[in-house]
């Protein structure tokens, strides 16, 4: 049980910065999701916390403890890796008894606690096979039997569930969150899956280009944005982002079409931000503006209509029962509480 | 010709191909394998039909050939350089596998080079040196210079099979509790073994079938089976039943162990530059 | 123990190893061709004599030059012969079944064969009395039949290449259906739908992609030709007269039979100097893979 602290942490491979001066504190017991695209310095900090890179600079705090100049194993930490890193050689019991045996964990106990581990992930009828034997879901639950069987001070895992097929990481993504709330144990989580940042994290960290953009819980990274980049990262579809300029409070295409009230003062060059579900469809000559329909998709679930508005498109969210076809014309409302506004320079937020 | 009848000719083409190739290739061998079997006079006549006798398997170990001395002796001077190569280039392959090392990329292009190297040259100095400290015609020696061409090999290929280990498996144990020499004994050796022995097997073979320095370097206690050869001349010309009979003694063995490793050989005489 | 010092011991041993057994006998094959060496006379090696032994290959030894044209001709010949066979076998190979894979598996053989053994096989082979193949030949084209061939000076040399091909042919056609492998199916079916003739599709699509790993090759087979000792030894040990002497047998035989160290020794680094080359080009290649 630890809280984990990062103090002005830099990592750099001669001239490229993989992270740059970063700071953050992850709480006792707290759920943390790294996100961001590939690149951006999210497995860098976490290979960090693991001692498996060494920080250029700063200070790395496990606990009371500061870990830097420590081996991964005298962190008291798990992981679970993108690619599980399972032992071929080992049966299923060994691999999860690794852990146990190299730490010199009395015999007695090493048998009782791989059971209940196995148990935990619903592996024990396979703990005599090998690694090869099962499949990649299989696989993935030894990873977590293997990170559950200490009890460490930190589980980190890395993209743990980029390599399963699209249905398993939905119930495994169930399962993991299961699995956290039972053990309470401070995580740190990384991925570049918007939506298992959003569904396991207490707190999300966006990056990008080694800097965390925004740290915040999921409702204030989508609700929220600190930047365009966090705008247009979170959510899908991604954020309609549309450049234009604010006069006399109206924001201003910069094709020349006058869509909504804001409530900021003028300015020159402005990018506005709206989610496809906050944009309203309407009868054509009942919206804001009139435009017509660039592409109609249907996904069950919903309907997506793309529209274009002079060189810009825009993507609107309606129900599943519209029907509309290509070329026909819509109306279209933009109502002023969900709108985001941003510097198109420094790429910040303006806020009323 | 439609398409099909086409394809068909060319079907035909092909096997017929295939199959002399194939005669070709193996002809030699058989040729030598008949031979072995054969006595004396049969062997100057062209046969194909004869009574096979095993007489010249008994020949070849008795005087004045010995062979049973050299066969020894190959086993000694090919089995004693892997079981140092092996060991010392598995260090070395971990290392350049997993670690940037300073002046990393010279190291490797100086072991590629080394092979290259025409052993007639390497041979000169040591022919030298072994005169003056009596290393001439001794296992010893041949161990010692046999280590310069498998070296090479031994470290490219358990190289290449170290970089196939997945990196998050050693990362795993390390996280799990590890230190790296507890990483390299319970994770690396177990999984690279089957590696290390293809590896050994490879460097066997070449040890076994090196000529030129066991031509230069012993000329009666240390002689090794390629070397023995020459003793098959005798005043009447070439003893060819004999010969054969070495001949086998010398490329069976190294047959069954090639075949064991068929899939790595190439990767293993191309250094990692085909794979 | 820190990774940092460890990975330096780890390598000590290897490097100290190939520095003992390749590059000090490297340096001093360099010193000793600076000296008179004869291994004969008391006092090895003599004294320095600078660059006397290199002038003397040069300038009063037409041996030396025959066994520069010998062996230049027989890389030539041999690299050609073999990468074409093979680059031809290897085509006929590659798409797999029973047949196929058994005859790879066949051509395992030669290559685990001693170099030395292939020489005396062939001597076998090519014996006038009672070797088949001098029997095959005699048979297609009778002026052949019965004839020595290792006493005439153009078949010995003719009999030498044959050995050579026959023993690389199978590595160079296993790495080349390695390389064949490797070029991607579509590729070649797109350039089949798109209405290529067999040979336009092998000249257009496949063997552009294949030319990195017939560049090795060709590299590879070059060094080891170069390099050739141990067959012609065994074949012809040179002859008849100097007809089959390759440099490395040229070598062998001032340096060892006549105790010329130190001139066989500068020859010995003239033959290294296209090596070091033919080395840097292979390197290029091996880790531009990685």
């Amino acid at each position: 049980m630890a809280r984990v602290q990062l103090t002005n942490v830099t990592k750099r491979w001669g001239e490229f910065i993989g992270v740059d001066n970063q700071s953050l504190d992850i709480a006792d017991k707290e759920f943390l999701v790294l996100l961001g695209p590939s690149g951006c310095g999210k497995t860098t900090t976490m290979r960090m916390i693991a001692g498996l890179e060494e920080p250029s600079a700063g200070e790395i705090r496990i606990g009371d403890r500061v870990v830097n100049d420590d081996l991964p194993k005298d962190r008291d930490i798990a992981m679970v890796f993108q690619n599980y890193g399972l032992y071929p050689h080992m049966t299923i019991y060994d691999n999860i008894a690794y852990p146990l045996k190299v730490r010199a964990t009395p015999k007695p106990e090493i048998g009782p606690r791989v059971e209940k581990a196995a148990a935990q992930v619903e592996l024990t009828e396979f703990l005599h096979r090998k690694p090869k034997a099962l499949s990649g879901g299989q696989r993935q639950r030894v990873a977590l039997a293997r990170a559950i069987v200490r009890t460490p001070k930190v589980f980190l895992m890395d993209e743990p569930l980029s390599n399963l097929d699209a249905k398993l990481r939905v119930s495994m993504r169930a399962e993991l969150k299961h699995l956290s709330h039972q053990l309470q144990i401070t995580t740190v989580y990384v991925t570049h899956d918007q939506i298992e940042a959003m569904t396991l994290a207490d707190r999300v960290a966006v990056m990008k280009s080694g800097v965390i953009q925004q740290l915040g819980t999921p409702d204030e990274i989508y609700n929220d944005p600190a930047n365009l980049f966090v705008a247009g990262f979170i959510g899908s579809p991604a954020m309609n982002l549309i450049s234009g300029s604010v006069k006399d409070g109206w924001f201003t295409t910069t094709g020349g079409t006058q869509l909504v009230k804001t409530g900021v003062g003028d300015l020159p060059s402005v990018t506005l931000g709206v989610r496809a579900e906050d944009v309203g469809i309407a009868e054509p000559g009942q919206g804001d503006i009139d435009v017509p329909i660039y592409a109609y998709e249907n996904t069950g679930e919903s309907v997506m209509l793309t529209v274009q508005f002079g060189k810009q498109r825009v993507i609107a969210r309606g129900d599943r029962h519209l029907r509309k076809d290509i070329e026909e014309v819509v109306g279209l409302t933009v109502s002023p509480e969900h709108l985001y506004l941003f510097d198109p320079k420094t790429e910040q937020r303006i806020r009323a | 010709m439609t398409g099909k009848q086409k394809k068909q000719f060319w079907d035909v083409v092909q096997l017929a191909l295939i199959l002399v190739a194939a005669f070709i290739m193996i002809i030699p061998i058989i040729w030598i394998f008949l031979a072995a079997f054969k006595s004396h006079v049969d062997v100057y006549q062209l046969k194909l039909f004869f009574v096979p006798t095993v007489e010249n398997f008994k020949t070849v170990f008795e005087p004045p050939y010995y062979l049973g001395h050299k066969l020894f002796n190959s086993t000694v001077v090919a089995g004693v350089t892997v079981l140092f190569a092996i060991p010392i280039a598995t260090c070395a392959a971990y290392s350049f596998s997993r670690f940037s090392l300073r002046g990393e990329t010279s190291m490797l292009v100086m072991i590629l080079a080394t092979q290259f190297v025409p052993a007639v040259v390497i041979i000169l100095p040591f022919f030298v040196m072994f005169r003056d400290i009596g290393l001439l015609d001794t296992r010893v020696g041949l161990i010692l210079v046999n280590l310069a061409i498998v070296m090479p090999f031994a470290i490219w290929m358990i190289k290449g099979f170290i970089d196939g280990i997945p990196l998050d498996t050693e990362e795993a144990a390390m996280v799990d509790g590890s230190t790296r020499l507890q990483v390299i004994r319970n994770i690396v050796l177990p999984m690279a073994a089957p590696g290390l022995f293809t590896a050994g097997i490879f460097c066997f073979i070449i040890a076994w079938n090196e000529f030129l320095f066991a031509l230069i370097l012993t000329n009666k206690n240390a002689v090794t089976l390629p070397i023995g050869l020459a003793l098959f001349k005798a005043e009447e010309g070439d003893l060819w039943n004999l010969l054969s009979a070495a001949g086998i003694i010398i490329m069976l063995p190294m047959f069954i162990l090639a075949l064991i490793i068929r899939k790595y050989f190439v990767q293993g005489m191309t250094m990692g530059a085909v794979r | 123990m820190r990774d940092k010092t460890l990975k330096y011991l780890l390598v000590i041993p290897a490097v100290l190893v190939v520095f003992a057994t390749a590059i000090w006998p490297l340096i001093d094959s360099l010193r000793l061709s600076f000296t008179i060496g004869r291994l004969t006379k008391p006092n090895f090696p003599q004294g320095y004599i600078g660059l006397e032994n290199y002038l003397w290959a040069f300038l009063d030894e037409p041996a030396f030059w025959n066994s520069v044209r010998v062996t230049g001709l027989y890389t030539i010949i041999t690299v050609a012969l073999t990468t074409l066979i093979a680059l031809g076998l290897a085509m006929l190979l590659a798409p797999g079944g029973r047949l196929r894979s058994g005859v790879q598996t066949l051509l395992i053989l030669p290559f685990a064969m001693s170099p030395a053994l292939i020489g005396v096989s062939f001597r076998f082979m090519f014996n006038p009395e009672f070797g088949l193949f001098d029997a095959f030949f005699g048979l297609i084209f009778p002026p052949l039949a019965d004839i020595s061939w290792l006493s005439d000076p153009v078949l010995a040399f003719a009999v030498c290449v044959m050995a050579d091909v026959w023993g690389w042919i199978p590595f160079l056609t296993l790495v080349l259906i390695g390389g064949l492998a490797s070029v991607p199916r579509d590729t070649v079916e797109a350039a089949q739908v798109d209405g290529a003739s067999g040979w336009r599709v092998f000249r257009d699509v496949t063997l552009p992609q294949l030319m990195p790993v017939l560049a090795v090759v060709l590299i590879l087979k070059s060094i080891f030709s170069l390099k050739t000792f141990d067959q012609v030894y065994m074949l012809t040990n040179g002859g008849p007269g100097t007809a089959t002497q390759t440099l490395s047998h040229y070598i062998y035989f001032n340096g060892l039979k006549y105790g010329q160290i130190g001139y066989s020794a500068s020859v010995a680094w003239l033959m290294v100097i296209p090596m070091i080359f033919l080395t840097y080009l292979y390197a290029k290649f091996v880790f531009k893979k990685g």
